[in-house]
C-alpha cells in the first residue's frame, strides 16, 4: 500500500500488464505515460518499454484510436491515451468500427483494446471546447464497447487491469479533474469488475447516485447530510455500460428516493438512465436528477460555476426529496 | 512567381530555424535529401530584408501601420504576461504569440479588414489567437476584457482567449481544436466562389496541424475546387512540447503543397515584409480565381506553450524548462538564438533603412503601443463581471435553456 494519485495508479496497472505481455503497446499524444508519487519509483512507460512499443504521435486522435483497433485486430493488446481536447475526434472509429466489428464478423474480431479518454472535469475559464464533461453518455450509447468511469485511484488501477485483460473494446473515461486525488492503493496487481457500481455509504432515507468527476461533491454533500441526521446511501456508478441495475434497484427499493447527480448535460445524462432503470423496477419511488444545463459551458467562472452542480445543489435537492 | 518545379530553399530563409538539437539530428539528416522544396523564396529572398516588389512599393503610412501592428501585438503580449505574473486577481491566460508577430501582421496587411461583412476577407485563427486578432483589427480593449471573462468583453465573457471572435472585422476567430477549423474555412471559401465574391478565406495553423486529417482535407478540397483559400502554417518548430519532426516527415511542410498541385511557399516568418509579399501574391491569385496557396512561415514563440511558466515580469520571453512539458522541452539556447532575429527589430531596421521611419519615430510608435496595451488592461480591469444566470443564454437564438443544477 502507498498513497498514489489517479494516474500513478493507472500507470502501475499498465506497467504490470506490459511487463507480462511484451506485445502490448501504448499510443499517446502530448501526455507522456509518466507518473511519480512520493516514496515510489517513477513510472515512465516510454523509457521502460522503448519507442517501438510506446509512441508519441502527431495530432490525430482518429489515427490513435484506429491504431489500437488495428493492433487489436492483429492480435496485440493496445491502449491509447486521448487528451480531452480530442476526445470526440475518435468517436466515429469507436462507434462504427470498434463497437460493431465483433458483431459484424460473427464473433471473429479480436479487440483487446482500451481507449483511455480524458475528460476535463469541467474546468471554468476555458469555455466550450475545453470545459466539456459531455462524453460519458456519448460513448456509453455505443453498442459493443464497455464504458467505465472510475472516480478513485483504487478503482482506476483495478479497472485498468480489468480493461486491458478484457477481450472487448473498453472506453475508459478519465475525469482529469480528479488528477490530484490521492489515496492508499495496493502495490500488487488486482482487478476490479467492469460491471459493478460501488456503494460508498449505506443509508435508508435516500439513494444518491453519481459518477466520475462529480463524485467528490456527492460524497461531500452526503457527509454533510449524514451529520444532519439523514441516512444517505451513495452509489458511485463506475460502469456506465454495462450498468449495474441490480445495485441501483436494491438501493432504491430500500430508500424509495433517488437523486442522480451528473456533471454532463441534463438531456440523456447517465442519471436519466439510472432513473429509467429504477422506475422500471421499483414501485412508489420518487426521483430527481440534477445535471449541467443543456448549454455549452461558458468561459466566465461566474456563469460556469453557477451552472455546475455542487454539494449545495445536491443537499437542497436531497432535502426536497426527503422532506 | 509560384512555381511547381523544384528549387532550393535559401539558407537565409531558413535562418537559425535549423540549428539542430541533438535529438533531432537524424531527422534533419533524413530530410536533407528528401527532395527540394517548392519554393518562392529562392527567387525573392536575395538577402534578408531585400525584396524586389510589393512591400517595398507600399505607401509609407501603410508600412508604418505594419510596424505599429507588430509593436501593438508585442506589447499586448508583454503587458499580459506581466499582468498574469503580478496580479493575483487576474484570471486571464494566453497562448502567447510574441516572436511570431510578423506572420499575423504580414498576412493581415494583405487582406480586406474593414467594410461590410460580405466584402471582408475572413480569418480563421487558432488556440494562439491574440496576434491574429490584433492584426485583423479586433479592439484591444474589448479583447483584454474578454480574456478576463468580463461581461463587456468581445464575446460577453462566453468565449475567453481560445474562442475570441469578431465578425465586424472578419475575424471568425480563435479555435481551441487543432484541425477542424481548417476544413470549415474551405466552406467559407466555397461560399465566396459560389457567389462570385472577391473575398478570400485564410486559415492560420501551427506545424502540429500537419498530422491532422484536416490539413490534408482542407488543401485537397480547396485544390480540387480551386477555392480562394490560403493556408498560413506558422511553423514555430513545436506542437505544444514536441518538435514538429514527431508529426511531419519533411523539413519544409510547404512541400506538401506539391501533392495537391498548388503553390507551397516557405517564408521567413520573422520578416514582416517577406510575409506580406508571399501573402499578397497568394491573395491576388485567390481573388483571380486561381485557387489556394499553402504558406509556411518559419517562426518561433518566445514563451512556453501555454500561460506564463518560466516568464518573469518585465522580461521578454520565457527560458528554461516548462514544468508542464514533463518529458520533452525546447533548449534555452534555441530560444535565445531565435530572439536574435526579432520581428520587431527586423521591421524597424528595414523601415529605417528604407527611409520610412526614423529611429526616434519608431520609438514613439512603440511607446504609444505600450501605453495602449497598458490602458487596455486597465480598462478591462474595471469592466463588470458576468451575471451567473446569463450562462443559460446564447444557446439558441431565442430564449434561455432551463437551469438543471437545482433540485
Ligand atoms: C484535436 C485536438 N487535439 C489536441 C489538442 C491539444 N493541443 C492544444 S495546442 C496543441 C499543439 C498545437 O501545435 P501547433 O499547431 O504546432 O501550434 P503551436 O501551439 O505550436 O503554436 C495541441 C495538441 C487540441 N487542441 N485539439
Amino acid at each position: 500500500m502507498a498513497r498514489k494519485s489517479w494516474m500513478y495508479a493507472v500507470l502501475e496497472a499498465v506497467q504490470y500488464e506490459m511487463r507480462q505481455d511484451k506485445n502490448m503497446i501504448w499510443i499517446y499524444e502530448l501526455t507522456p505515460p509518466v507518473a511519480s508519487t512520493p516514496g515510489m519509483p517513477v513510472i515512465n512507460l516510454e523509457k521502460e518499454f522503448g519507442r517501438k512499443r510506446v509512441v508519441n504521435t502527431g495530432i490525430d486522435e482518429n489515427w490513435m484510436a484506429s491504431c489500437v483497433l488495428g493492433a487489436g485486430l492483429a492480435g496485440s493488446k493496445a491502449v491509447t491515451y486521448i487528451p480531452y481536447q480530442g476526445n470526440c475526434m475518435c468517436f466515429q472509429v469507436i462507434q462504427n468500427h470498434a463497437g460493431k466489428l465483433r458483431s459484424m464478423t460473427g464473433g471473429m474480431a479480436s479487440m483487446p483494446i482500451v481507449f483511455l479518454l480524458e475528460m476535463t472535469g469541467q474546468t471554468p475559464g476555458f469555455a466550450g471546447q475545453h470545459s466539456d464533461y459531455e462524453i460519458d453518455t456519448y460513448y456509453a450509447h455505443i453498442p459493443g464497447v464497455k464504458t467505465v468511469v472510475p472516480s478513485t485511484p483504487t478503482d482506476a488501477k483495478g479497472m485498468m487491469a480489468s480493461a486491458i485483460r478484457d477481450p472487448n473494446p473498453v472506453c475508459y473515461l478519465y475525469p482529469a479533474g480528479l488528477r490530484e486525488l490521492m489515496e492508499e492503493v495496493p502495490n500488487e496487481q488486482y482487478t476490479t469488475p467492469l460491471d459493478k457500481a460501488a456503494v460508498r455509504t449505506i443509508g435508508s432515507d435516500i439513494s444518491i447516485v453519481g459518477s466520475g468527476g462529480g463524485m467528490p461533491e456527492v460524497l461531500k454533500a452526503a457527509d454533510l447530510l449524514q451529520k444532519q441526521g439523514m441516512k444517505v446511501e451513495t452509489i458511485d456508478l463506475r460502469c456506465l455500460k454495462p450498468m449495474d441495475t441490480e445495485t441501483l434497484v436494491k438501493s432504491v427499493q430500500k430508500t424509495k428516493r433517488l437523486l442522480t447527480v451528473d456533471q454532463s448535460y441534463y438531456t440523456l445524462c447517465p442519471g436519466a438512465e439510472v432513473i429509467a432503470r429504477c422506475a422500471e423496477n421499483v414501485d412508489g419511488a420518487r426521483f430527481k436528477r440534477i445535471a449541467f444545463p443543456d448549454a455549452p459551458p461558458p468561459a466566465a467562472p461566474e456563469m460556469f460555476l453557477w451552472m455546475r452542480p455542487n454539494a449545495d445543489h445536491i443537499i437542497a435537492a436531497a432535502k426536497k426529496l426527503v422532506g | 512567381m509560384f512555381e511547381l518545379e523544384s528549387s532550393e530553399v535559401s539558407q537565409e530563409t531558413a535562418g537559425s530555424a535549423w540549428l539542430p538539437t541533438a535529438s533531432r539530428r537524424t531527422f534533419l539528416k533524413g530530410v536533407a535529401g528528401a527532395g527540394a522544396a517548392v519554393s518562392f523564396m529562392s527567387k525573392s529572398a536575395w538577402a534578408n530584408g531585400e525584396i524586389g516588389f510589393w512591400a517595398k512599393d507600399l505607401p509609407a503610412d501603410k508600412l508604418t501601420e505594419m510596424f505599429n501592428t507588430i509593436v501593438r501585438i508585442r506589447w499586448h503580449e508583454r503587458t499580459m504576461v506581466d499582468k498574469m505574473i503580478t496580479d493575483p486577481k487576474y484570471r486571464g491566460y494566453n497562448h502567447f504569440y510574441a516572436g511570431q508577430e510578423a506572420v499575423a501582421t504580414g498576412v493581415c496587411a494583405a487582406l480586406n479588414n474593414k467594410g461590410p461583412f460580405d466584402q471582408l476577407d475572413l480569418v480563421y485563427s487558432t488556440h494562439r489567437p491574440t496576434g491574429h486578432a490584433i492584426a485583423k483589427g479586433v479592439d484591444m480593449k474589448k479583447m483584454a476584457a474578454e480574456n478576463d471573462f468580463r461581461a463587456t468583453g468581445l464575446n460577453g465573457g462566453y468565449g475567453g482567449e481560445m474562442h475570441l471572435s469578431d465578425k465586424s472585422c472578419g475575424f471568425i476567430g480563435a479555435d481551441g481544436m487543432i484541425g477542424p477549423g481548417h476544413v470549415i474555412a474551405t466552406g467559407s471559401a466555397f461560399a465566396f466562389r459560389a457567389r462570385d465574391s472577391k473575398q478570400v478565406a485564410v486559415v492560420f495553423g501551427g506545424d502540429g496541424t500537419y498530422a491532422t486529417p484536416h490539413f490534408h482535407s482542407a488543401l485537397n478540397n480547396a485544390a480540387l475546387l480551386k477555392l480562394p483559400f490560403i493556408y498560413v502554417l506558422e511553423n514555430n518548430l513545436y506542437h505544444q512540447y514536441a518538435h514538429y519532426s514527431y508529426s511531419c516527415p519533411m523539413k519544409d511542410i510547404a512541400d506538401a503543397a506539391r501533392t495537391y498541385r498548388i503553390p507551397g511557399v516557405v517564408v521567413d516568418g520573422q520578416d514582416v515584409f517577406q510575409v506580406y509579399n508571399v501573402m499578397k501574391t497568394a491573395v491576388d491569385r485567390a481573388r483571380a480565381g486561381d485557387g489556394p496557396t499553402l504558406i509556411e512561415a518559419k517562426t518561433y514563440r518566445y514563451y512556453n506553450h501555454w500561460g506564463a511558466p518560466g516568464a518573469e515580469a518585465g522580461q521578454l520571453g520565457a527560458f528554461g524548462y516548462d514544468p508542464l512539458a514533463i518529458s520533452s522541452f525546447r533548449p534555452e539556447r534555441e530560444v535565445r538564438a531565435w530572439m536574435q532575429r526579432d520581428p520587431v527589430d527586423i521591421c524597424r531596421n528595414i523601415l529605417v533603412n528604407w527611409g520610412v521611419l526614423t529611429r526616434a519615430r519608431a520609438d514613439e510608435i512603440e511607446a504609444a503601443a505600450k501605453k495602449e496595451a497598458i490602458d487596455a488592461f486597465a480598462w478591462a480591469d474595471k469592466q463588470p463581471f458576468c451575471k451567473p444566470e446569463d450562462g443559460l443564454k446564447n444557446v439558441f437564438v431565442e430564449g434561455v435553456v432551463p437551469a438543471r443544477q437545482f433540485g
